[in-house]
């Protein structure tokens, strides 16, 4: 067996830096537990260094009998995945140390869960996919129950923990089915024996298909299996909220866009009506729900509800024409990257005023403007963002999405116009809180302290919202080159 | 003996079974009718009839340190099921092998040092 050392140094690195986390954290005293994230912040820089090193170097295939592949896909995805590492880290980093909790344990567990986000777009076939995502998953289980002394952390972990546990067994017997039906592993290989099977055994396909789709329907929180999201999210301390949001889904929506669009995409005439009714369900119930909510934690994960839809819509739009898939897919990864930005930077603002104002209500944010302008302007941009609004990137995110939908006709237009009333009916939520935060005027009167590495990294997202804009074309050429080798 | 059917085996069964539960209800009932009942006599409720009083509720919470087992099985036990086939064939995988196990024994020690870092070896 052949290992292609270059191309498995980002696991290796990050993987060494999980261990001497671990091994750090054990011999510092209690008072300077925190130094833990810097050590994992230098290590997971390290590993977004050996990423980019990667680029241009051509495609490689062959580590581990082709289960870990390098190619564009993964170089894009595991290098958003590292980013976002680097600010869950950053912003995680004063809540904990001032929270009280576990902080070694914390940041060894976020760098193992970070370690299945690497894994999962390199993965190749069914083995690796579910690997990386129970790697991502389960350290996600304890982290979401972090808040120990909180009845609605224990609450949320526990039932993250469940359900989790039971969309992984869902999964794995439709793996298993897969297997068992095609007699291999390797998605190309699934792709080619699943064309092969005839009668009894393709219905048995089918459901098995059905399996696996529904496992990553849990993951990645689309109605009807969306009940755990938000519990959790609100349970969770906000930073994991912000890691279960954005990397745990995109880590979620990068294994199902592997299984989709290269393993069963043959099978397009059973699926493609079970993702339309997923989206339109995902978006419309997500964005309804959402209009009730007054706590911003909920407000997110609802909204996160409703993203969900907008990106399974892409999966909606298979056919048998290449070209239309390959803008689907395009869509769907720029749409992914876009939306990982603005929630990332609109937990990072809530992360910051959950210091002074733990409830998080609607109200907590009033007056924000005022007191910490770049934090209010900054949300309002993320919220701009995700509504679909220009002058930001979460427009074009939208709008590339919504031209594939009608360049594939049919079904496609009436997606799009749902996702446009959605996105219409978003805005009367997603702008209660810049309402608030420009509008009103805050019941406490006290200077707000905005917490420097929080906003540091706020400022960051922001700009590149606004760059993206500005210059759509620097993130359409990534979703363009990820063509996973088909048709593109 | 050789005339007994298939179904007509399980009557052999049946009928221990039977026997079985007349004995317990004959062995029972009778005590029952003959046997004299005044429980007050002579410390009959006590938990132990003879022997040294009971102090205290039969009921009482007791620490099982579950995390100290449940922390150390994982290491060790892991350890062995991965340890015991790669001894049987590491001669044949050559050096690679031994690389191998000795990152994922290194992993394992990593472990028991967090375990003894935090006090999970001395026991209180």
């Amino acid at each position: 067996m052949t290992i292609d050392y270059h191309a498995i140094l980002p696991v290796l690195i990050l993987s060494s830096t999980i261990v001497i986390v671990l091994v750090t954290d054990l011999f510092l005293p209690p008072r300077h537990k925190s130094a833990s994230m810097w050590v994992a912040l230098v290590g997971v820089l390290a590993t977004l260094v050996a990423v980019l090193s990667l680029i241009g170097k051509g495609d490689r295939p062959d580590s581990f009998g082709g289960s870990y592949q390098v190619d564009a896909f993964t170089i894009v995805f595991q290098t958003f995945f590292m980013s976002a590492a680097a600010v869950v880290l950053l912003i995680s980093y004063r809540y904990f140390r001032e929270g009280g909790f576990y902080q070694g344990e914390y940041y060894f567990l976020l760098l193992t869960s970070f370690l299945g986000c690497l894994l999962m777009p390199a993965s190749r076939d069914l083995l690796m996919l579910f690997l990386s995502l129970e790697l991502v998953s389960a350290p996600g289980f304890l982290m979401a129950a972090f808040r120990k002394s909180d009845v609605k952390g224990n609450e949320g972990g526990l039932k993250f923990f469940l359900i989790g546990v039971l969309s992984t067994a869902v999964m794995l017997y439709g793996m298993s089915l897969i297997y068992g039906l095609t007699g291999h592993l390797q998605l190309a290989a699934v792709s080619d024996g699943l064309q092969q099977l005839s009668g009894a055994k393709e219905t048995l396909a089918n459901a098995a298909i059905l399996f696996v789709v529904v496992g990553f329907a849990f993951k990645v929180s689309a109605v009807p299996f969306q009940f755990w999201a938000p519990d959790t999210y609100e349970g969770s301390p906000v930073p994991v909220a912000a890691f279960l949001g954005v990397a745990s889904a995109a880590a979620g929506f990068a294994g199902l866009l592997q299984l989709m669009f290269v393993a069963f995409v043959h099978e397009y005439t059973f699926w493609v009506p079970l993702f339309v009714a997923l989206s339109l369900v995902t978006m419309t119930l997500g964005n309804l729900v959402a209009l009730q909510q007054r706590q911003v934690v909920r407000l997110l994960a609802y909204s996160g509800i409703a993203q969900t839809g907008y990106i399974l819509l892409p999966f909606a739009l298979v056919s048998a024409d290449p070209s239309i898939n390959h803008s689907a897919f395009q869509a769907a990864v720029t749409y992914i990257l876009i939306y990982g930005i603005m929630n990332l930077g609109a937990f990072a603002v809530t992360t910051a005023i959950s210091g002074q104002r733990p409830l998080l209500r609607i109200e907590d944010f009033a007056g924000l403007a005022k007191t910490a302008p770049l934090l209010a302007t900054a949300m309002t941009v993320f919220m701009v963002s995700l509504a679909g609004v220009p002058p930001t990137g979460g427009f074009w995110a939208k709008l590339l999405i919504f031209q594939a939908g009608i360049q594939r006709g049919g079904v496609g237009v009436l997606l799009a116009v749902a996702m446009v009333i959605n996105s219409v009916i978003s805005v009367g939520y997603y702008f209660l809180i810049p309402r608030a935060m420009i509008f009103e005027d805050a019941e406490d009167q006290r200077p707000f302290r905005s917490p420097i590495l929080v906003t540091a990294v706020v400022a960051v997202a922001m700009t590149a919202l606004l760059i993206i804009f500005v210059v759509p074309n620097a993130i359409y050429r990534l979703g363009e080159v990820t063509s996973l080798g088909f048709g593109g | 003996m050789h005339s007994v059917t298939y179904y007509g085996s399980y009557g052999v069964v049946l009928a221990v079974v039977l026997a079985g539960a007349l004995l317990v209800i004959v062995a029972f009932g009778a005590a029952r009718l003959i046997a004299p009942r005044r429980p007050n006599v002579g410390g009959k409720r006590t938990t132990y009839e003879c022997g040294i009083d009971p102090v205290g509720e039969g009921w009482s919470q007791s620490q099982v340190r579950y995390y100290v087992y449940g922390f150390l099985f994982v290491i060790f036990d892991v350890e062995s099921v991965f340890l015991f086939p790669w001894a049987r064939v590491f001669q044949t995988l050559g050096y690679q092998a031994v690389v191998s196990m000795a990152i994922f024994i290194g992993i394992l020690a990593v472990g028991l040092l967090y375990a003894w870092r935090k006090g999970v070896l001395t026991w209180v």
